[in-house]
């Protein structure tokens, strides 16, 4: 068995998805997903940028094991504990926030609940229902949940979504803090450009449906040394490459 | 205070219902009363109401337990709910009567048939009403619960039985009530005790007093139990909504 994880073999995530087919209500039948493929390794955050509606969510379903039905492989560490964030916060309503999150993680000791407690600003909130909560709120004991199961493979679809400026760029601090306090395998979707670079150490380019990967770009600077010449330089870069490809298409 | 407005208009159209129609047909409530009194003393009253009332329990109890289980099965299986469906619906529509008679027929005139009959009776109810329930739950949830590996019993019970909650206290309360009223007919057909066996005496015998004085402390014992046991279940089930209903 290897050291610190506990379901033994390395944690890495490698996925080879060459079709993934979804069959709507009137039976026809779309294709989501053509040719994902990337590979992930323990404290890394990889990061899926595409546009909406591209088959992200689908993706993440895949990788976090709800999804059987498709075409390739997806080799997750066996055993690893999974923290996910749903693109909605999907909270029990009739459970306390606290609640709620020792449901997922039993484990967890009360120290190191208060400490994500209060780096998540929700102390005030312990004993809220979810339906006392603002969507703000709600996602922050989402969050909670995902990061109180020391996961060792850490899902994050759209965390900051719909939330203002101010309090996503918080939020997004508060994700960062976590990421790097423990070295997890982290995949996070979003189709916000700036989250991607700000947060991620791998940026994986979407095509619109059906998605494949157009670009893997490794961000090789540490989050916190990133200086906000160097993100604008990659969005810059990003930008090109999604214009680009548009064009392409276009002309085509 | 408006239930005891409630009581006393109800008390004073029985009086003068009573003055209109003639003590013969229906008496007043002093007669009443005193015909309760009177059973009460001899301990009759307390020795029907209490075999009554035993015999609601265990087929409630029986029921809703099979029913809850049997709905949640049809609710999360496709086959399980196509091979009972069938069943679901002769038993939905196979009236008391004959269910009751049918019981005495094949077990004898004994407590277990009794027993059966009624819980027969009030099985396909809570069936099709948990099985609802179970299809309506939230399968986000149940993909949470999933990903986040929380075990099966646990999920169960934090996760999907919060979800049953309301279905579950609709059906005990559509059962109970369905219950209340076919354990009479049970007791009247074949029970040498009962609410209801008491009752078809009073009806042979003519004795309108003690025909009322059951029926009256039979809806008093139900009421209480309604007022101290169910609601204020359903008022438990539902406190974490913001506005309960």
């Amino acid at each position: 068995m290897k050291p610190g994880y506990p379901g033994g073999g390395p944690v890495r995530l490698e996925v080879d998805i060459t079709s993934k087919e979804y069959k709507n209500a009137a039976g026809e039948r779309h294709d989501v997903l053509a040719d994902i493929r990337f590979a992930l390794g323990a404290g890394e955050v990889g990061v899926f940028v595409g546009p909406s509606g591209c088959g992200k969510s689908t993706m993440l379903r895949i990788f976090a094991g709800l999804d059987h039905d498709y075409q390739g492989r997806v080799s997750r560490p066996a055993g690893a504990r999974i923290g996910m964030v749903f693109q909605e916060p999907r909270l029990l309503p009739w459970r306390s926030v606290e609640d709620n999150v020792r449901l997922a993680a039993p484990l967890a000791n009360e120290v190191k609940l208060s400490a994500l407690f209060a780096i998540l600003e929700l102390n005030a909130h312990r004993n809220h229902f979810p339906g006392e909560l603002s969507l703000g709120l709600a996602r922050r004991v989402a969050l909670a949940r995902a990061f109180a199961v020391e996961p060792d493979f850490l899902i994050l679809d759209e965390p900051l979504a719909s939330l203002d400026e101010a309090l996503a760029a918080r939020l997004r601090e508060q994700i960062a803090m976590l990421v790097d306090g423990r070295s997890v395998m982290t995949l996070l979707v979003t189709h916000d450009v700036d989250d991607a670079v700000r947060l991620g150490d791998r940026v994986f380019l979407l095509s619109p449906r059906p998605a494949r990967v157009l670009a893997n770009l490794p961000i090789p600077t540490p989050r916190s040394a990133r200086g906000e010449a160097e993100i604008a330089a990659i969005k810059a870069d990003i930008a090109r490459r999604i214009n680009g490809d548009r064009t392409e298409r276009d002309a085509s | 205070m408006p239930r005891l407005l409630s009581f006393t208009v109800f008390v004073a159209t029985w009086w003068i219902a009573s003055l209109l129609a003639g003590d013969a047909k229906l008496p007043p409530p002093p007669a009443v009363l005193a015909a309760m009194i009177a059973e009460a003393r001899s301990g009759a009253l307390f020795l029907n109401l209490g075999a009554t009332l035993a015999r609601v329990a265990l087929a409630f109890v029986l029921a809703m337990s099979l029913g809850s289980a049997i709905g949640y099965l049809m609710g999360r299986v496709r086959l399980a709910n196509r091979i009972g469906d069938p069943w679901l619906i002769l038993l939905l529509n196979l009236p008391a009567l004959v269910v009751i008679v049918l019981a005495y027929i094949w077990a004898g005139l004994t407590e277990a048939a009794a027993i059966t009959a009624i819980a027969v009776n009030k099985l396909p109810t809570a069936v099709v009403t948990l099985r609802e329930g179970t299809r309506a739950l939230d399968a986000a949830l149940d993909e949470m619960a999933t990903v986040f590996a929380i075990p099966r019993w646990r999920a169960f019970r934090h996760v999907v039985l919060p979800q049953l909650a309301p279905y579950v206290a609709a059906a005990a309360r559509s059962g109970l009530s369905l219950v209340w009223k076919i354990v009479l007919v049970a007791e009247l057909l074949g029970r040498p005790n009962g609410v209801g066996f008491e009752i078809g005496v009073a009806f042979q015998l003519f004795d309108i007093p003690l025909l009322l004085a059951y029926s009256l402390s039979f809806a008093a014992v139900v009421l209480v139990i309604e007022t101290s046991l169910v609601q204020p279940f359903e008022a438990r089930l539902s406190r974490w909504r913001p506005r309960a209903a």
